[in-house]
């Protein structure tokens, strides 16, 4: 329930196509001038500190898919503003404003691909819809995908990047998560595979599902925890070291099983798929 | 004198003057006050709700326990790191029925309220819950009553280090296995995550001025605007009263409380309670407890587009 920004502040710059093209970007880790090319060729990865920069939804797809294996499904499934929320502005328009700019129904984007040949049911979040929050529609689409992952047997991958239960939708965003619990119970039940993939940053509610995984991974530079220090700063005038939310200290607490860099993330995640879909049942 | 809360601070002159009056110059007082309060009460926006369900004196899980079971049998610790104060759980007898309560509470005083994390649930607050409902479920086979009164999860240096976000997943997946009714009364805060961890139950009541939010209006007003002064308007935008909470159908009940709250009456607010309860128990142990945990799963299911 945290980050999504009313007024742009922003730690790590967005990167959009027309601004940047011809730009130097600055990092916002060791402050030194990458050119936007030599970012983009680098996964957006700082070709100097190896600061990892935000990526888009696509971009996110084609690092961890084969290339033209990824198929949405439910894409369709539009967003719902039950409470008719308005805080000075509506929920209502927002939605709508964010859908027009992102071209998606929702945070969550869900369907099958290949990951190095293995069939995967995968879902992956959107931070930059209304911070990658958690509603209904995102219940809904991480249920139907465990339910399809069952009906078809195939493991689950989801990219997390969430600042929680999205506080538009009230107490409907936090009971998705019983939902959601629920469905990954029954898929692992049955002996489904959940890898969960983490990503800056992973708060609230979310942060409790993407640790349903069998396997939890981290990406380098990302932040996991209930509330980020900055809200517990405004919220409850407590201040702690953002490191002890840091993936690399979850590592070492006994939360995750591995932190990687961008470029090691497909390799890792196809090896326990590889060993899982091949293995001669006993 | 007891505190008195924003809106109410029209009357400390009022309250003052109480003090120094007796026989029937008090009374005829005491009854101007209540009718102020009474209209004041008519008209409190839904965060005044909040702050009533805040107030210190507001009966708490150890009070309900104290005055409506008996033979009370603590359950302590996770048996993995420690024992969560802002969790009491255990075993204990209801009008003759053998029940396992579990509530977040608060603490009337500092003291109190410094061992129990003022009720915000940590880790081993999480896995005490979901212990005792593994206990409930499969040893005693009796039905659970929860009472929520709760800010939040706790957010500390030392819980994020224990995982609170391992841990929150353990008391949701319990209650979904627990082959016994469960029953949650809301009886004041019922913030975020942490009432969450005790509200997956078969039948939902909440006080009249308790309150249920996927966040306190601070943290959303921090998280919206950047400023906690609009937590007002979170409170109001975010739909967390009994009543509106009732029309969504999200929860099954509304307990009356006394009209100007349960913190000027905490003996009626509690057989008040103990009266719903009955009523609700009754009616729960009709069903046969495999519909009941079909139908809790499918109940949750339904929350859904």
């Amino acid at each position: 329930m945290d980050i999504f920004k009313r007024k742009n502040r922003i730690y790590v710059p967005v990167i959009t196509e027309e601004i940047a093209k011809e730009t130097l970007i600055r990092c916002s880790s060791c402050g030194r001038l990458i050119s936007y090319k030599d970012l983009k060729n680098n996964l957006n990865v700082c070709l100097y500190c190896g600061h990892h920069f935000r990526m888009s939804i696509q971009e996110r797809i084609n690092l961890l898919t084969d290339t033209d294996t990824f198929k949405a499904i439910n894409s369709d499934i539009e967003p719902l503003d039950v409470l008719n929320f308005y805080d000075g502005a509506y929920y209502k328009n927002q939605l709508a404003k964010v859908r027009q700019e992102t071209g998606l129904n929702s945070a969550l984007i869900t369907g099958k691909a290949k990951i190095d040949g293995v069939d995967v049911a995968i879902g992956a979040f959107s931070f930059e819809f209304i911070g990658g929050s958690l509603g209904f529609t995102e219940g809904e689409k991480i249920v139907k995908l465990f339910t399809y992952a069952k009906k078809n047997q195939l493991p689950v991958v989801v990219k997390f990047s969430s600042g929680g239960e999205r506080i538009q939708e009230g107490v409907f965003s936090m009971l998705q998560i019983v939902r959601i619990i629920q469905a990954v119970d029954e898929f692992r039940e049955i002996g489904g595979l959940f890898i969960s993939l983490l990503t800056n940053p992973v708060y609230g509610g979310a942060s409790a599902i993407g640790m349903l995984g069998q396997f939890v991974f981290a990406e380098k530079d990302t932040m996991i925890g209930l509330t980020s220090p900055r809200i517990t700063q405004l919220a409850f005038g407590m201040n702690f070291s953002r490191e002890l939310q840091s993936a690399e200290k979850l590592l070492e607490n006994g939360f995750l099983d591995g932190v990687f860099e961008r470029k090691d993330l497909k390799s890792t995640i196809s090896k326990v798929l590889k060993i899982y879909t091949n293995r001669s049942l006993i | 004198m007891m505190t008195l809360l924003s809106f109410e601070r029209e009357l400390a002159p009022l309250y003052k003057e109480l003090e120094g009056k007796t026989g029937l110059e008090k009374k005829e007082l005491k009854n101007v006050i209540e009718e102020r309060l009474k209209v004041i009460y008519k008209s409190l926006t839904p965060y005044n709700i909040v702050e009533v369900a805040r107030h210190p004196d507001r009966p708490q899980t150890l009070d309900y326990i104290k005055e409506l079971l008996t033979n009370f049998v603590e359950i302590k610790g996770d048996r993995i790191s420690g024992e969560d104060r802002s969790i009491i759980a255990g075993i204990g007898k209801f009008n003759g029925l053998s029940l396992t309560v579990i509530g977040s509470n608060k603490g009337h005083t500092i003291i109190e309220r410094l061992k129990s994390n003022s009720g915000m649930i940590g880790p081993s607050g999480f896995r005490k819950i979901a212990r005792a409902v593994d206990i409930a479920s499969n040893t005693f086979k009796t039905p659970i009553l929860t009472f929520i009164d709760t800010p939040g999860a706790r957010v500390s240096p030392e819980t994020e280090k224990e995982g609170s976000v391992a841990a929150l997943s353990e008391p949701i997946k319990a209650f979904l296995r627990a082959k016994v009714p469960v029953l949650s009364v809301v009886i004041g805060e019922g913030g975020s995550l942490g009432a969450l961890s005790l509200l997956v139950s078969d039948r939902i009541l909440m006080l009249s001025y308790s309150y249920l939010s996927v966040i306190s209006p601070e943290v959303g007003a921090s998280v919206l605007f950047k400023d906690r002064s609009m937590k007002k308007d979170i409170a109001k935008a975010s739909k967390i009263t009994s009543e509106e909470l009732l029309s969504f159908n999200v929860i099954n009940g509304i307990i009356e409380e006394p009209f100007t709250g349960a913190h000027r009456n905490p003996e009626l607010t509690i057989q008040t309670v103990k009266e719903a309860l009955q009523k609700e128990f009754e009616l729960l142990l009709k069903e046969p407890s495999g519909n009941l945990l079909k139908r809790r799963v499918e109940k949750f299911e339904k929350f859904k587009i």
